[in-house]
């Protein structure tokens, strides 16, 4: 009777532990794969609205990813290109125009929080010190330019960027992950067109 | 120094930037704990481990045209020596990484001198001067000023000390700084001085000018003691002039009369060993035969070639240039091959100005001194005590042994910071722009000359307006011709030709040359050019006491022994093909600048110091020189040489000299030379092609016969793939790390020897054996035939570099310190800095490949021949090397592949390399006197 | 039953020894404390592994630049090392395995020592291929694992991948072999021993041996079956390591003989080594009855065969050299012997070839001392051997441009030291723990002397 007992108990930890060592094991990362890396950024910068509802294309901000190696992060001057008018959300300004009204006053400027820093920043010649959150070994050398150009949409390596609220590190970026999409670019090419997406060490390692 | 573009955190030296990066952490406590996990797990594995939070610092505005990791190339004039060629500065976010000649400019016409290429390392020296000093300590420009005026009085007889001013602007400058005093005289002097030539022509053309020598239009070319291919006023442009002839059918032919072994002697078609007291005589017998219309072998073939020959000398005595001038002229050299129409301006100075004014020193004659681009003290070889002139303002960037005297140093930009033009040549006006904010509070000359005459100017309005018809032009170009030409008395005054030289003299004759990376000294700060092997030699780090292999046997002594020259001692390097009686010793060494590298190289338990027991590298042999009758003489009579019995191992980086009997290097007769190439048979296979290369096949084409040997090369592979320097020491143990090295061969009996010149890089073999031997796979073929190395799969067993037949895999033994932060704003981002345990070598630079084609990819526009040039190709004055794609049969590389001279070092081993070499072309009547 | 000695065989075991008195005879040192010979020895060699731990340190600390490599001479005393330790560990194996096969008898008194050796010695080969990298802390890479590298993996056309197979499979089953072999006399130690730590421990490493019929059987099956899966081992093992050099393009490497000359080179090696250790052993622990001039008289004999034949692989390379008409490996050759290593050549050929040539006369091989001596000479000359194979082979190859020389720095030496000393502080140890004479395989030949050979 008690030998049973033991064993079902027996039984129960076996499974259990099972269980717990599959979890383990597939939240088990090398070390020097960032991959789910979210750091908080000085400026709580929503790509969801400005990539996802406002529908910003990408390459407005990362002007240079399709010019260079680097998609680059953008001066703030681009983002005073609409921030000089719009300095908080429509809620908050309507809300302010009605207590106003109320108030039988003058509305008063509105400005949120997060875009303060970004003028602060500009009034005051302080760059914007970002944290990067995809960033690959100095010897591997990753150039935008022939992806971009390809037509490799930047949402493939980047994931659904234009629905986060905080941008992540979706891919692992490791080597392995680099060179399958290589060969399954050349086998069935890139946003139908047929690539010739290099798999010499000497593309990306010099 | 613009610090402010995103990723440049990352490119500064990687060790000193973590704690930066780790300390600073915006992001939360979870996302910190998180990462600090995986930097820790990645810090215990090798290989990953790298401070995870990165700042990326976006500029504010972001300037026009400016794209964050593109390299932009601007257009400028190298300041490493008075020569003035043509640079691009290539400039990537913000930082100048390399100089390329610019080649459209007539003096560089694409290339540029090792010294030139090095001298952008002066840019981030960490021992410039930052800012003005007053009496050896910092001050700020407005009190430097005040002081300086205030002790200038317009009756103060004033002296401004420089070296050849090439830029009019700033000869204008200094005219009217100096017009405002009573007494007033501008001295210029050259370290390495031309004095006499221009004093000859003084004489004889009643104009002090310097030829502006043509050896592309010689046919005959008779050169006694110049060494023009290596450092005779400007190489460059000669190197590039002498190789446009020297194949048929036009191949042109050269004798060379020299005491000890010039680059210029080693590519020479006769070579004359000749003491330095015989140039004279020979020089009077040619005058003879000449006029008279007959005479020997030479004379003959100078007649023969009337108006189409050169004779050149380099000995700095008035009487001799007279001699060359009369040959020249009795040849109608005169407007064909030396033009004085427009003539240089490469050299100006005057020593007999020089002599004036050391005797005015002496005499306590001078009130204030203003000295500019030279350093006396160190060059002069009695040098005046400067603190005998009430005021003495030195203009150098760094405190060299004539700043540390001055009383005031007014620091001058880095010519990579400022605004400049140079006229080298009557009529080629090259502008120089700055390429990068001033790096410490320094100023230039033209404006602290101009604030001290009390008119404050700005250099760039100056050149803005003088140049304003052609600004646009001249800025992006780089240069402007005018057809401005001197008016030269056209009626010669044939010079009295009486008096012989005494002939041969006692006792050894002490020659002091300038070395192909030190010049006179004025890039003694520069490790890479302490590291290059002299071309000759091959020694590295010192400079010694060349003697003859008889000299040094009937001596008893040998490479390495230390040898007592007066007061100076300095080991002996035995130098074959020298004259017996010559002791050939380096200008240049014993510097201050040289003291920096106290402590340069990896540091371990049995390392032995760079510096030498002064402190400093090699030794200054200046105070050998003689200012006599108006001209410095570089070489000494009758010096007495006695052994000390010490020795010391030089820092050689190729100890064997011979072939061997081994067909490596190769030659073919002037007659095959030219003719079709012989059918050769296929080379049976064994196995089929197993590795197509459908693309493209990157192959080179070195040419030995243009080869100089001048080692430009070499530096631009150095700057170009960020290659360690690693100190006296390592080069000892023959650990040097030059990706590329050209090797250097005797042919002949020791006392007249012929020399060969093989650059020498990895091969890229199809069949490479050091592929086969990796272990882990970090050396593999790519299908554009390239022998790729992956330094981060590296593990370091050195089997590929023990495999590889040519030895040109370099392995990193240690950690080669990288502690110069600022040293290190040098380096190219496109190039992994290898870490210690990994194996390195050339790849063609692939990295310049690989952004040809993903321009071309991205423009659409197929790659051209030649959109792709090498570091090492694009650096060479004698265009030697090609680089190409081997599978485009239209490409010169395939060309060249296909020409009768060329073949393939260690063919017979079938590694199939891809760099093609070709033949060295002898002339029948070769001979050796 | 009694002692009847037939008069035309010697017996392998002097002193009419009975079974128990074997037993006695071997489990004495292990029983009572070390002699202060031991403990001398001891101290030195241990020593001298501290002094290579030492050096081994500092050059993973600071980089192999602390090394006199350089360029042209990429290797030197580290993979000289590693291959005269590996051709050590080469007697052992064939003594247990080769001798076993071929039913030679007297091996037995030998082969558990020489067996030990070839485990301790295979220890201090893997040692350098490791520390010979730039990088050991990824030498891992060596091994084909799977990885986040797409399908990055290591280079089987490479000598050095084999290596690593080929060492770790032959230290694994000699280990296994080694101690297969141990387990009888283990089970003996354990039934003698008094209760405590001790026992238990042999105990458990006896595996419960009771000694019967059955057990024995069994014993006797796998013994057999790993005697032969060793002997393969033998030759393939020298043969791999000397691909490392035969499959180079290097004149001085690039030579078909290499195999069977690395192999017989092994075997000379390692039996000097062999009789070094025996020689030594016999007089420190009394057992003159069990390791007779009979045995050294053999081994000796053995000696002279493979010197033989490692001169005439000597002999062969020359003129292979002389004959191929290769300038570049006539050149090599000429430089071995009157080059600037001229001097490293001679020691190796007057070590290797002439020394031996004493071992013709009976007189010889029977003086202990002249023996020992020899043997010492050999192991010298085997250093040499590959010394001068590795070094004058790469500093002067094909460019004379990069032509260098080659002089070892302190660490170098140390850690050659430092090899020493590990395998002699591991030999001595293993004296101190464990039979150094295999009981079960002496007993089994004790009355060897019996007319018709069988004993029951």
């Amino acid at each position: 009777m008690s030998s049973r007992v033991l064993t079902i108990v027996l039984a129960v930890a076996v499974v259990f532990s099972g269980v717990l060592l599959a979890s383990r094991s597939a939240m088990f990362r090398l070390p020097g794969n960032h991959q789910g890396y979210e750091p908080v950024q000085p400026i709580a910068y929503s790509h969801r609205l400005h990539a996802g509802e406002l529908q910003i294309q990408c390459q407005y901000c990362h002007f240079s990813a399709d010019k260079s190696r680097h998609a680059g992060i953008p001066p703030a001057s681009v983002c005073m290109n609409c921030h000089k008018f719009v300095a908080a959300p429509l809620g908050a300004i309507r809300a302010e125009d009605d207590l106003a009204q109320k108030e039988k006053r003058a509305p008063r400027p509105v400005v949120s929080t997060e875009l303060r820093k970004l003028y602060e920043a500009v009034n005051s010649g302080t760059p914007i010190a970002w944290t990067r959150i995809h960033s690959l070994p100095d010897f591997a050398y990753f150039d935008h330019r022939p992806h971009v150009n390809a037509g490799v949409a930047c949402q493939q390596c980047h994931g659904p960027v234009e629905s986060m609220e905080r941008v992540r590190q979706v891919s692992d970026l490791t080597m392995g992950w680099c060179v399958n999409c290589h060969r399954d670019a050349n086998r069935t090419g890139v946003a139908g067109r047929r690539v010739n997406a290099s798999t010499n060490c000497s593309t990306c390692h010099y | 120094m613009e610090k402010r573009y995103w990723r440049s955190l990352e490119e500064l030296a990687r060790p000193a930037s973590q704690e930066a990066e780790f300390s600073d952490t915006s992001a939360s406590r979870r996302d910190f704990l998180k990462i600090a996990g995986f930097a820790f797990a990645g810090g215990t594995l090798a290989g990953c481990s790298r401070a995870p939070v990165e700042k990326a610092l976006p500029y504010l505005s972001q300037p026009e045209g400016l794209i964050a990791g593109r390299s932009q190339y601007y257009a400028s004039t190298c300041g490493g020596c008075a020569a003035g060629c043509g640079l691009l500065v290539k400039v990537r976010d913000g930082r100048p990484i390399k100089l390329e000649g610019n080649p459209d400019q007539a003096i560089g016409r694409g290339a540029a001198c090792a010294a030139g290429q090095a001298s952008i390392l002066g840019l981030y020296d960490s021992l410039r001067l930052k800012d003005p000093l007053a009496s050896g300590k910092p001050s700020t420009w407005p009190e430097v000023d005040a002081a300086i005026r205030s002790r200038l009085r317009p009756d103060t007889p004033v002296r401004y000390l420089s070296g050849t001013i090439t830029s009019p602007t700033k000869q204008s400058a200094i005219d009217t700084f100096l017009a405002q005093f009573h007494n007033a005289r501008h001295v210029m002097y050259d370290s390495l001085s031309a004095s006499a030539i221009l004093d000859a022509h003084q004489e004889t053309h009643g104009a002090r000018v310097l030829p502006h020598y043509r050896f592309a239009e010689a046919d005959v070319i008779a050169s006694f003691d110049a060494d023009f291919l290596g450092t005779w006023i400007s190489p460059v442009e000669f190197a590039h002039d002498y190789a446009s002839r020297r194949l048929p059918p036009n191949i042109s032919w050269h004798v060379q009369y020299e005491g000890r072994m010039s680059l210029t002697g080693s590519k020479a078609d006769r070579r004359v060993r000749t003491a330095p007291a015989e140039i004279r005589n020979r020089l009077a017998d040619l005058v003879e035969q000449i006029s008279s219309g007959r005479g020997d072998d030479l004379a003959e073939r100078l007649l023969r070639a009337r108006g189409r020959s050169l004779v050149v000398c380099g000995t700095n005595d008035l009487d001799i240039q007279i001699l060359v001038n009369h040959v020249n002229h009795l040849l109608e050299n005169y407007g064909k091959t030396l033009d004085i129409e427009r003539p240089s301006r490469q050299r100006r100075g005057s020593d007999r100005e020089l002599a004036k004014l050391l005797e005015e020193f002496r005499s306590g004659q001078v009130g204030a001194l203003f000295i500019d681009g030279v350093n006396p003290i160190a060059e002069l070889p009695e040098p005046p005590e400067l603190r005998r002139a009430g005021l003495v303002v030195s203009f150098a960037g760094s405190l060299d042994e004539t700043a540390e005297q001055a009383h005031y140093v007014c620091p001058d930009h880095h010519y990579l910071e400022s605004w400049s033009d140079a006229e080298p040549i009557e009529g080629l006006i090259s502008l120089t722009q700055p390429v990068i904010r001033p790096v410490g509070d320094t100023r230039a000359v033209i404006e602290s000359l101009g604030v001290w005459s009390g008119r404050p100017v700005r250099v760039y309005d100056l050149l803005r307006e003088k140049y304003a018809a052609v600004w646009e032009r001249s800025v992006q170009g780089g240069f402007i011709e005018t057809n401005r030409s001197l008016p030269v008395a056209t009626q010669y005054r044939a010079p009295s030709l009486t008096g012989r030289g005494q002939g041969a003299v006692s006792g050894y004759t002490l020659v002091l040359h300038p070395s192909v990376a030190m010049l006179d000294g004025r890039h003694a700060y520069n490790p890479w050019l302490h590291e290059l092997p002299d071309p000759i030699t091959k020694v590295t780090w010192d400079n010694c006491a060349a003697l003859s292999p008889a000299t040094a046997a009937s001596l008893s002594v040998s490479d390495g022994d230390i040898v007592r020259i007066e007061s100076v001692e300095l080991p002996v390097v035995v130098q074959p093909g020298q004259h017996d009686s010559v002791i050939a010793v380096a200008l240049g060494y014993g510097r201050k600048a040289s003291e920096r590298f106290a402590n340069i190289g990896p540091r371990w338990i049995d390392r032995q110091p760079t510096v030498n027991a002064k402190g400093r590298i090699g030794e200054n042999v200046a105070r050998f020189l003689a200012l006599e009758n108006g001209a410095v003489r570089y070489e000494r009579a009758g010096v007495r040489l006695s052994k000390t019995g010490r020795r010391i191992d030089l820092a050689i980086t190729q100890t064997h000299h011979t072939l061997e009997g081994r067909a490596i290097v190769q030659e073919i007769a002037l007659a095959d030379a030219g003719k079709p190439p012989e059918p050769r048979e296929p080379h049976e296979e064994l196995w089929p092609p197993d590795h197509p290369m459908p693309g493209h096949r990157w192959a080179m084409a070195i040419d030995l016969n243009a080869c100089t040997g001048c080692s430009a090369c070499v530096v631009a592979c150095q700057v170009e793939n960020n290659t360690p320097v690693v100190g006296k020491d390592e080069v000892r143990r023959r650990r040097e790390m030059h990706w590329m090295r050209i090797d250097r061969y005797y042919s002949g009996p020791p006392d007249n020897v012929e020399v060969a010149w093989q650059p020498m890089m990895c091969q890229q073999c199809e069949h490479a054996p050091c592929e086969t031997v990796c272990p882990v796979l970090a050396t593999v073929h790519s299908d554009e035939g390239l022998n790729q190395q992956i330094y981060n799969r590296c593990v370091g067993t050195r089997y590929c570099e023990n495999n590889c037949p040519y030895k040109t895999r370099r392995f990193n033994w240690f950690d080669y310190p990288r502690e110069d932060r600022m040293a290190n704003l040098v380096l190219n981002p496109d190039v992994t800095v290898r870490t210690r345990g990994v194996m390195e070598k050339c790849t063609f630079c692939v990295q310049r490949i690989q952004e040809a084609k993903i321009e071309s990819k991205h423009t659409g526009a197929p790659l051209q021949d030649g959109d792709i040039r090498t570091a090492c190709q694009q650096s060479c004055p004698a265009g030697a090397i090609v680089f190409g794609d081997l599978n485009d049969p239209k490409s010169r590389v395939a060309q060249l592949a296909r020409d009768r001279r060329e073949y393939r070092v260690l063919e017979e081993l079938n590694v199939r390399p891809s760099v093609h070499y070709l033949k060295i072309v002898r002339q029948e009547d070769r001979q050796n006197g | 039953m009694a002692e009847v000695c037939s008069p035309l065989r010697i017996p392998l075991i002097a002193g009419h020894k009975k079974p128990g008195a074997v037993t006695e005879d071997v489990c004495r040192p292990m029983l009572r404390p070390p002699s202060g010979l031991w403990w001398a020895g001891f101290s030195v060699s241990f020593s001298f592994l501290l002094l290579g731990v030492a050096a081994i340190s500092y050059q993973i600390a600071t980089g192999v630049g602390t090394w006199g490599l350089n360029t042209t001479v990429g290797w030197a005393f580290d993979i000289t090392n590693f291959v005269f330790w590996v051709g050590i560990g080469h007697a052992g194996t064939l003594i247990s395995a080769i001798l076993f096969l071929f039913r030679q008898k007297w091996r037995t008194s030998v082969n558990r020592s020489a067996e030990a050796m070839t485990l301790f010695a295979v220890m201090c080969a893997g040692i350098f291929p490791v520390i010979h990298t730039g990088r050991p802390w990824l030498a891992y890479w060596l091994f084909p694992y799977p990885n986040t590298r797409g399908s990055l993996w290591i280079n089987f056309r490479s000598p050095l991948a084999w290596d690593c197979f080929a060492i770790s499979t032959y230290f694994l089953i000699s280990a296994t072999f080694w101690y297969v072999g141990l387990i009888p006399d283990l089970a003996t130690i354990r039934d003698r021993v008094a209760p405590g730590l001790r026992r238990r421990l042999f105990s458990i490493f006896s595996l419960g041996w009771n000694g019967s019929y059955r057990v024995w059987r069994h014993y006797e099956v796998l013994y057999l079956l790993l005697a032969g899966l060793a002997t393969p081992l033998v030759v393939s093992v020298h043969t791999i390591v000397s691909w490392d050099f035969a499959t180079a393009v290097i004149p001085g490497w690039h030579a078909t003989i290499f195999p069977p000359y690395f192999v017989a080179g092994a075997i000379f090696s390692g039996i000097g080594m062999v009789l070094t250790l025996m020689i030594v052993a016999r007089k420190a622990m009394g057992l003159e009855d069990y390791i007779t001039l009979r045995h050294v008289d053999v081994m000796c004999k053995l000696l002279l065969l493979t010197s033989s034949i490692v001169a005439l692989a000597y002999g062969t390379e020359f003129f292979t050299a002389f004959y191929g008409g290769n300038a570049y490996e006539q050149f090599v050759f000429r430089n071995r012997a009157l080059g600037p290593f001229a001097w490293a050549y001679w020691t190796m050929v007057s070590c290797n070839v002439l020394a031996p040539q004493f071992l013709w006369f009976r007189a010889m091989r029977r003086r202990l001392g002249i023996v020992f001596v020899l043997s010492l000479l050999i192991n010298v000359g085997m250093w040499f051997e590959r010394f001068v194979i590795i070094v004058t082979s790469l500093h002067r190859d094909f460019l004379p441009s990069s032509w260098a020389m080659y002089r070892p720095t302190i660490v170098e030496v140390s850690t050659l030291l430092g090899s020493f000393g590990l395998f002699f502080t591991c030999f001595l140890i293993f004296c101190r723990i464990l039979p150094v004479i295999a009981m079960g395989e002496v007993k089994a030949v004790l009355h060897h002397g019996h007319g018709n050979g069988d004993h029951v």
